[in-house]
C-alpha cells in the first residue's frame, strides 16, 4: 500500500508531466479548437487516475465549493486545480475570459452552454440563449474557449470532484463576465491580470 | 402541502431603503426587483461582489464557494446578498461597488 507521502509525490510528478503534455499540445499550433480538444482528452485521462487524488488529501469545502491548487505555473502559465463542489452548488452563466478544461474524478456536474445574441452596446445589458447541455461525469469532460459561456450545477447528492485546467492561474484571471437571463443583465468581476 | 413563504423587511443601509423580501427569495433578488442598484456580478455565491455586512437580523444562505465567503468572514458578520434569504427583518450594508 502506498504511503500518503508517496501518493503526494507521485501526484506532483504526474501534474508536472500533464502540464508538459498540455504545453506540447499547443506548442506548434497555439490555442485553437483542435488543440483544446486534445487538452481535454488528456485531462479526462488524467482524472481517471483516481489513485492520485485520494479525498483524504483534499479538505472538503467550508461552504459548498473549494479549489485546491495542484500545480500553478509562474507568470502567465497555466493553473491546474482539483475542484470540490457539494450538492446544490451552482454558477450562473459566465465566461472566464480565458480557455479552460474540466474533467470529472467523481460525481456529476451539469454544464449548460449559452450564446450571447445582443450587440453588447448597452452597458449592463445582455441576452443569452441556451445552445447545449452536458453532464460531466467520470470519463468525460468539457473544454471552453476564452469567451464561451456556461453555467454549472452539481447534479445528485454526491460532491462533484474534478480537475480544472485554466490558461491562467485563478489568481491572475482576466475579468470574468456573468450573465443573468432573468434580468437580461451582464456584470463583470475586476481583472486580476495586474497580479501577474 | 408546501408552506407559503413569509415576508420580512430588508433595510439596505447604503440606499436608505426598506423593501419586502419573502423567505424564498434572496436579498439581491428583492433589491433588483425594487430597482436598487445593489452591486453584484455572479449572483450565485462565487465572486463576493455583493458581500455585505449583516448589521441586524438573521438569514439562511444558499450554497456558495469558500472563496466568496469563508467561515471566518461569516463569523465576523458578513454575508452574500445573492445567497442570503431573510429569516427575520434584516439590515444589510454592501461593502463594494460592482464592476461591469
Amino acid at each position: 500500500m502506498a504511503l500518503p507521502t508517496d501518493v503526494a509525490a507521485r501526484r506532483a510528478r504526474a501534474c508536472k508531466t500533464f502540464l508538459e503534455q498540455a504545453h506540447a499540445a499547443t506548442a506548434a499550433e497555439g490555442i485553437n479548437p483542435s488543440t483544446l480538444h486534445a487538452i481535454k482528452l488528456k485531462l479526462v485521462a488524467f482524472a481517471k487516475r483516481t489513485e492520485l487524488f485520494p479525498l483524504a488529501d483534499f479538505a472538503m469545502p467550508e461552504a459548498q465549493a473549494r479549489n485546491h491548487p495542484l500545480l500553478v505555473e509562474d507568470n502567465d502559465g497555466y493553473g491546474l486545480y482539483l475542484t470540490i463542489s457539494l450538492p446544490g452548488k451552482e454558477a450562473a452563466p459566465h465566461d472566464h475570459g480565458i480557455w479552460c478544461a474540466n474533467a470529472a474524478i467523481s460525481g456529476r456536474e451539469r454544464h449548460v452552454f449559452y450564446r450571447r445574441t445582443d450587440d453588447g452596446k448597452q452597458n449592463g445589458h445582455a441576452i443569452v440563449v441556451k445552445v447545449g447541455e452536458v453532464v460531466v461525469e467520470p470519463g468525460t469532460g468539457i473544454v471552453m474557449a476564452d469567451h464561451d459561456i456556461h453555467s454549472t450545477e452539481v447534479v445528485g447528492d454526491r460532491p462533484a470532484i474534478g480537475l480544472s485546467l485554466y490558461g491562467y492561474a485563478l489568481a491572475r484571471f482576466p475579468s470574468v463576465t456573468w450573465f443573468h437571463p432573468e434580468y437580461s443583465s451582464v456584470r463583470a468581476t475586476p481583472s486580476r491580470r495586474h497580479a501577474a | 402541502m408546501a408552506r407559503s413563504a413569509k415576508t420580512f423587511q430588508v433595510t439596505i443601509r447604503n440606499s436608505g431603503q426598506t423593501i419586502a423580501c419573502t423567505t424564498d427569495r434572496t436579498i439581491l433578488q428583492a433589491a433588483i426587483a425594487a430597482g436598487i442598484d445593489y452591486p453584484y456580478a455572479c449572483a450565485t455565491g462565487n465572486c463576493a461582489t455583493c458581500v455585505s455586512k449583516l448589521e441586524e437580523g438573521k438569514v439562511s444562505l444558499l450554497p456558495h464557494s469558500d472563496a466568496a465567503l469563508g467561515k471566518a468572514q461569516l463569523k465576523s458578520g458578513l454575508t452574500l446578498a445573492c445567497r442570503a434569504r431573510p429569516r427575520s427583518d434584516v439590515t444589510v450594508n454592501w461593502l463594494a461597488r460592482a464592476g461591469g
